[in-house]
This record gives C-alpha cells, sequence and structure tokens, in this order.
C-alpha cells in the first residue's frame, strides 16, 4: 500500500473524528459563558483558541502513544491482521453505536454519555476563567470523547505504523488538523462574531444527518480496511497455497 | 415589584437542597443569556429586569416552585423579547 493511500485511510478515520460533538458542545458552552460574564473580546479569543490548542495536543498525544505501543506491536509479529481485524471491529461497533445512540431523542444536542459527567464537564466549563484551564479543559474534552475516537484513532495510528518516519509525521499533521478541523470552524464562526444561537440552531438542526453521516464514515472505513487489508491477505495466502 | 412571600426553590427534582427564590440569581441568568447572544449591555440589563419581575409576580402565589418550573416560565416571557436569547436559555443544560 503506498504512502496516499495510507495518508487517505488517516484522514478519513481523522474526518470521522472531527464529526463527534462532544467538544464542540464544550467550546459553544465555554463561548457562551465566557461572553455572557461580561468578558472582553480578547479573553474570549484568548479562551477559546486556548481550548482548540489543548484538544490538538491531547489529539497529537493519543495518536502518537497509540502508534508507538502499536509499533512495538507490530515488529513483534509476522502478520499484523489480527490487528487489522481489531480495528475493523472497533471502526463497525462504534459506527453503528453512533448511528443509533450517539444523540439522546431529547431536545437540544445532548449525548448519550452519563449524565454526572456531562454535568461535571458542563460546570468545570462554566467555572473556567483563564486560558490556561480552558487549555486543561480542552485536553479534558478530547479525553472524554475517547469511548467514540478510539476507533479513527486506533486505524490511523497503525497506518501511522506502516509508513517511513518523515512520513508518518505527515500522517499525525494531517490526523491531527482534519480531526480538529470542525473546532476551528466553529472557534472562527464564534471569534468572528457570529452569535452561539444560530451555531447551536444549527447543530441542533443537523445532528441526526451529522449522527448518520459519521457513523456511516465509520463503516464505510471498516468495510474498505476488511477488504483491502484482511480478505486480500487471506486470497493472496490461499492463492500461494494453491 | 417586590412580593415579600417567600417562595422555596425544588431543585433537580429534589436531589439538591431546597433554597429561597433569589430573584438576583433570574436576573443574572437571564442577563449573562442575553449577553451570549450580544445583544447590547443596555438591553441586556432591561430584557433581565422584565423578566426578572414578571417570573418574581408568577412565583408569588405559590410556596414552592421547581427550578424547571423557574426556566420554563422566564423563556416563556424571554421569548417574546429576545428569542436568540430565550433559545440559548431554554437550551443550556441540553448542550452537552
Amino acid at each position: 500500500m503506498d504512502e496516499y493511500t495510507t495518508l487517505a485511510i488517516i484522514a478519513v478515520a481523522a474526518l470521522a473524528h472531527a464529526s463527534f460533538q462532544l467538544s464542540i458542545s464544550m467550546l459553544t458552552l465555554l463561548s457562551s459563558h465566557t461572553i455572557g460574564k461580561k468578558n472582553t473580546h480578547n479573553n474570549l479569543l484568548l479562551r477559546t483558541h486556548a481550548f482548540v490548542i489543548g484538544a490538538g495536543v491531547m489529539t497529537l498525544l493519543l495518536i502518537s502513544s497509540l502508534a508507538l505501543v502499536l509499533s512495538y506491536i507490530y515488529s513483534a509479529t509476522a502478520t499484523p491482521l489480527f490487528i487489522w481485524i481489531i480495528g475493523c471491529g472497533l471502526l463497525t461497533g462504534v459506527g453503528i453505536s453512533v448511528a443509533i445512540f450517539y444523540y439522546r431523542k431529547e431536545a437540544g444536542t445532548s449525548l448519550w454519555i452519563p449524565r454526572p459527567m456531562a454535568r461535571y464537564l458542563s460546570s468545570r466549563t462554566k467555572s473556567t476563567s483563564s486560558s490556561a484551564e480552558s487549555f486543561s479543559l480542552g485536553m479534558v474534552s478530547a479525553i472524554s470523547e475517547i469511548l467514540f475516537t478510539l476507533a479513527p484513532i486506533f486505524i490511523a495510528a497503525f497506518s501511522l505504523v506502516q509508513l517511513h518516519p518523515i512520513w508518518q509525521l505527515v500522517g499525525i499533521a494531517v490526523y491531527t488538523i482534519i480531526s480538529l478541523s470542525s473546532l476551528i470552524v466553529v472557534n472562527c464562526l464564534i471569534s468572528s462574531g457570529h452569535s452561539i444561537s444560530k451555531v447551536q440552531k444549527w447543530r441542533e438542526a443537523n445532528k441526526r444527518f451529522l449522527q448518520l453521516a459519521s457513523g456511516a464514515l465509520l463503516i464505510i472505513l471498516a468495510v474498505y480496511i476488511y477488504v483491502e487489508h484482511v480478505m486480500l491477505a487471506v486470497a493472496l495466502t490461499a492463492a500461494g497455497e494453491i | 415589584m417586590d412580593n415579600q412571600q417567600s417562595t422555596g426553590v425544588i431543585k433537580r427534582a429534589g436531589k439538591r437542597a431546597t433554597e429561597e427564590f433569589d430573584k438576583n440569581k433570574v436576573f443574572s441568568s437571564v442577563q449573562a443569556a442575553c449577553l451570549s447572544v450580544r445583544s447590547p449591555e443596555g438591553d441586556a440589563d432591561m430584557i433581565a429586569t422584565i423578566v426578572s419581575d414578571l417570573v418574581d409576580l408568577w412565583r408569588s402565589t405559590r410556596y414552592a416552585v421547581t427550578s424547571h418550573d423557574l426556566r420554563r416560565v422566564a423563556s416563556d416571557h424571554l421569548k417574546d423579547l429576545a428569542p436568540e436569547a430565550a433559545y440559548l436559555y431554554k437550551h443550556h443544560q441540553l448542550v452537552l
């Protein structure tokens, strides 16, 4: 498999990551509370930018750490077929779960996460009063989403392992930037003076579409990887034996 | 108009301690919602005063209300004055 195909897989996985909404919800809440407390626009910019950078740093750390762990497994194993199968299973499981359960049925954009956790994140977001806290909050948001993002991060990390070291850096950058793209867009909208209620209304109006799109993206990626890496390897082995 | 009769506010269906109704809390939360949708400060103060007065009047005939009721009544009044702010006010707990 060439570098471009691998990078394309990483980009699609990052796109699926970008479609998850927990960090975006937290950014929306953070902006709403910051403006509501009569902070200056500079303060708003500092906090929202710090939040996005925090989320980016944590995503970078997560994918790099997982890639490191997988690189040890990869070098110690003759065939990485079982890792691809685990990855496909994760993608399919998360994809189906997201397509069915991701948003709660009530109004708004509340997610299928434990309510005490949602309340804690909400109260932490509300009490954030500096850019350093916002940075930490961004990091926490990336960790809180890990139940959903683990599958795309896993696949991207394992794809990275098979690249040349220079391409690995490119792959990490591609994944981090694309996975942050939705946060960056919302941050730009808020920073440029758009109303938070309009952003929130758009998210609520399109939540079912976003849910279906991210679920479908994960399942399509799983099918592609299964055919490309698992079925092909099995077919080639069988052909060799004949 | 100030209503002297005290009213208990039952929070989160009784899971948190009941507390006295505080008009200033309603004022601050409505004002914050208005500012969040980038209403000018003067408008936000005026709208928050009107809404908190109306909520105060509504609760004055009751011995106890729930925090959910307060939010619903406040957002109903706010909807007429600032629909965008009312949307945020009503749904702020449903963002996450």
